[in-house]
């Protein structure tokens, strides 16, 4: 609660301050972190690896932006449609792929990925090839056009932390229990009548679901989508969040989000390097703060504050 | 005659060339304490697995409250009444020990992901329900003081009775333990020995699978006895402990040619002198102040029930564990600091057990892979072009394997994995050979082997010792190891308690009767209900 009321204040500062770099960023933020959130429930809670979930975010993006202008319909109704579409395509490809465990599943859901992102180059008719899709109708509201970044803003983080606290209740409910079972161990769970295959291809396409939703809105917010942000490159970026954070921790994701944001605006001048970055960034801490980037600093700061003596701030 | 809950019959299962469950049938009756015994290898994993649906049976059917359970997936098991721990306990170590219960109601409190998003109303209260229900859990395997307490700091004895109380939180009628009794003290078993007493008096029926028969003989009212896939005997504790078959299935028939086993020769420098070695899992000491020598050219066996510590003093001598204190001399130097790949090349080489063969590979590239500490040792020029010598000594080395298992070069090209379990022993003992080693360690070679093929292996022994080499020998099946062995040491609880000349070993009854463990504490057992 005490982290849900420092978040608000947080917004309602940046809301209010006016700065329109400051809201594009935490815009922008939110609407990674739907579908960070989704890969946290799925790897961090349940233990199971996705190298594809950008797929599923592109999914939900042209999704959307095909159906509303190919039938006219009001965008809140192609999101819903889409962001369903999302959800079943997960499932499906959860029931497909957790036949695999550990590194053969981290090489399908990646070949996934894949074959989506060329999906989106290659299926020019409907897709619109590297050109991508623009004309997307932004979103209205009581006939207010939710077209700018200040008029959009509050509505991406009331969708988004709806979806923290949403997620929150399941992980702390009894099938977030089931979750944590199976990431451990699937014969101990499935010892205890919990049915891991089922399990896991539920919370599949929930987290679809989430990484449809941040899609579908950010193909509305931008009113243009191209195959290329959807592509293995983000789903690594996405990985990195979700192990910034720590892999498992609600609230962590939004660290992880927030971070891997605020570097990227930094690194701009690096152009495409960045990436360098990332995987260096990710490789340190997949090796040396398995929970997460916050506690491998503290970890590595009382290490130091012992070594150099200084006991009191090592306790 | 009570009720009978779970009905095994005709269970058969084969992996490969094993016969794992040969027609294996009996009854578990309404609350009643059944244990599961027998040597290692017998099958007695691979039933429990089937009966908790993780393994197919290719034959047979168990019914559980007259419900076939064939084809069903272990959640659906479950969800009929019957529960199960594993080997290892396997606590969920991400959670606490509270957490670790409720986890075992969660499939069955009406709240899934749907509810759990919402997080208010039936997911609220079933999360309720679930603490409280695991507090009682808790409470009855005694671990209630505990509950925040993260589920990894256990000991290995608290693990246990976690597993047991994890087990009973899914409400579950028939529970069924495995190896309940692993790696605890003495106060822990008593524990574990009233916890399952108290659970039988709620109600609950248990089976349970364990090496220590002083335990088993505390507990149990009835004894199910399978070795080699086969039930050899069934019934009350006293019959069962009697039964000639019995005694045979754990201390081994298997009897070798005479002549075979060799003089001792415990006279001059020692090849292998081991000095107060304490290993430590966790808390326990695994091997606790075991101290022995063996000289060149000797067959020395380490004989005792499983749990000794018979492996990992093995293991510490190969350099896998690393031991808490004591000293590893090889030929006279302290090898303690030295990894276990360094020991392979100067000299000590492991059959582990369970053989460990590249299955994918052929039998001779298996033994060439047996020669690589040598080659790397000669140098990296050995590696990337063989001088001429090491491709001799080779292929000398391999014609010696061919040697002495004459079968193996029938199969050179056959792929490892399709080799019966006594020609894959062979490969085993034949790779750890070809780096020349002068002490071979050997571990269980008996391991699942019919008496023809253990005879076949053990008998080739005294053999391989004529060229020098030693061999230390850790063996299940005690009357061949001390048949085939000059000196042998009897390992309990990790201590040497008995050692000396293996032909006067072999006919010292006591040494039988402390092997078995059936006398044990003479603690009362918990009385026959009476029938009703």
């Amino acid at each position: 609660m005490k982290r849900l009321a420092l978040l608000a204040i947080a917004l309602a500062g940046v809301y209010l301050s006016g700065s329109g770099y400051l809201t594009n960023l935490f815009v922008v933020t939110a609407l990674f972190t739907l579908p960070a959130l989704g890969l946290s429930l799925l790897m961090g809670y349940t233990g199971q690896i996705s190298l594809g979930h950008a797929a599923f975010v592109g999914l939900g993006a042209y999704g959307t932006a095909v159906l509303v202008k190919a039938t006219g319909l009001s965008p809140w109704l192609t999101i819903a449609a889409a962001v369903a579409l999302t959800t079943l395509a997960a499932w499906a490809i959860g029931w497909l792929v957790f036949r695999l465990r550990g590194h053969h599943l981290a090489m399908a859901t990646l070949a996934f990925g894949i074959i989506l992102h060329v999906g989106t180059v290659e299926w020019k008719a409907i897709t619109g090839g590297q050109d991508g899709l623009s004309g997307i109708p932004r979103l209205e509201f009581l006939g207010y056009s939710l077209g700018s970044d200040a008029a959009i803003f509050p509505l991406a983080w009331i969708v988004c932390i709806v979806a923290i606290l949403l997620a929150q209740n399941l992980v702390r409910s009894p099938a977030g229990y089931a979750m944590r079972a199976v990431a451990e161990n699937e014969a101990v769970a499935a010892s205890l009548g919990i049915a891991p295959d089922r399990l896991k291809r539920r919370i599949m396409a929930l987290s679809g679901c989430y990484a449809g939703l941040g899609g579908a809105l950010y193909a509305h917010y931008l009113g243009y989508i191209s195959p290329s942000p959807f592509d293995v490159g983000f789903s690594i970026k996405l990985l990195l969040m979700v192990a910034l954070g720590g892999f498992a921790g609600i609230w962590s994701v939004l660290f992880g989000v927030f971070f891997v944001v605020i570097t990227s605006e930094v690194l701009k001048p690096l152009g495409r390097y960045d990436v360098v970055f990332y995987g260096v960034l990710l490789v340190i801490v997949m090796i040396w703060c398995p929970r997460g980037l916050l506690d491998g600093l503290a970890r590595l700061s009382h290490a130091l504050a012992a070594r150099l003596g200084l006991g009191w701030m090592a306790r | 005659m009570s009720d009978v809950l779970l009905c095994i019959r005709g269970v058969s299962v084969r992996f490969g060339g094993l016969q794992a469950l040969d027609d294996v049938s009996f009854d578990v009756r309404q609350d009643e304490i059944l244990a599961l015994i027998g040597p290692n290898g017998a099958g007695k994993s691979t039933l429990l697995n089937v009966v908790s649906g993780a393994l197919e049976p290719d034959a047979g059917e168990i019914l559980l409250g007259g419900r076939r359970l064939n084809g069903m997936r272990a959640e659906e098991v479950n969800a009929l009444g019957l529960a199960r721990t594993f080997q290892g306990a396997e606590v969920l170590r991400g959670m606490s020990v509270r957490e670790n219960v409720m986890t075992a109601g969660a499939a069955r409190c009406g709240a899934g992901i749907g509810f759990g998003l919402v997080g208010v109303g039936r997911a609220a209260t079933a999360l309720d329900k679930l603490r409280r229900s695991a507090d009682r859990c808790l409470e009855a395997v005694g671990l209630e003081a505990l509950a925040e307490t993260p589920a990894s700091t256990l000991t290995a004895g608290q693990q246990r009775l976690l597993a047991i109380g994890r087990a009973l939180g899914t409400d579950a009628q028939l529970l069924i333990l495995d190896e309940p009794g692993a790696g605890l003290n003495a106060t822990e078993k008593a524990q574990l020995a009233r916890v399952i007493t108290r659970l039988r008096d709620a109600g609950k029926t248990v089976v349970f699978v364990e090496h220590d028969l002083a335990l088993v003989g505390r507990l149990a009212e009835r004894i199910v006895v399978l070795d080699h896939g086969k039930v050899i005997a069934a019934g009350e504790p006293d019959a069962v402990r009697s039964d000639p078959k019995v005694i045979e299935a754990y201390l081994g028939a298997t009897e070798i040619a005479p002549g075979a086993a060799l003089e001792a020769n415990d006279e001059g420098n020692p090849v292998l002198a081991i000095e107060s070695l304490v290993v430590r899992y966790g808390g326990a000491a695994a091997v606790d102040g075991a101290s022995l020598a063996v000289a060149a050219g000797e067959i020395v066996a380490i004989v005792g029930a499983n749990g000794a510590g018979k492996t990992t003093l093995l293991n510490a001598i190969a350099g896998s564990v690393r031991p808490a204190s004591g000293r590893v001399l090889y030929q006279g130097r302290d090898i303690s600091g030295l990894a276990s790949a360094d020991r392979v090349c100067a000299g000590l080489s492991l059959a582990p057990e369970g053989r460990q063969l590249f299955g994918s590979l052929s039998v001779e590239d298996n033994l060439l892979i047996g020669r690589y500490g040598r080659r790397r040792g000669a140098g990296l020029r050995e590696l990337l072009v063989a001088g001429h010598g090491e491709v001799q000594a080779t292929r000398a080395a391999i014609n010696m394997v061919y040697g002495l298992f004459p079968k193996l070069r029938e199969r050179a090209s056959q792929a490892a994995a399709t080799l019966s379990g006594g020609e894959g022993q062979m490969l085993a003992i034949g790779r750890a050979l070809m780096n020349r080693p002068s002490l071979l360690l050997l571990d269980e070679p008996s391991f699942g082997l019919a008496p023809q093929a253990t005879r076949e292996i053990l008998e080739g022994l005294p053999r391989l010792t004529e060229s020098g080499v030693a061999v230390l020998l850790v063996e299940q099946n005690a009357r061949a190891a001390l048949q085939v062995s000059s000196r042998a040491y009897v390992l309990a609880n990790g201590r040497v308690v008995a050692q000396g000349r293996s032909r006067d070993l072999l006919h010292d009854p006591e040494i039988a009767r402390a092997y078995l463990g059936w006398k044990g504490e003479q603690v009362p057992r918990p009385g026959l209900r009476a029938v009703r």
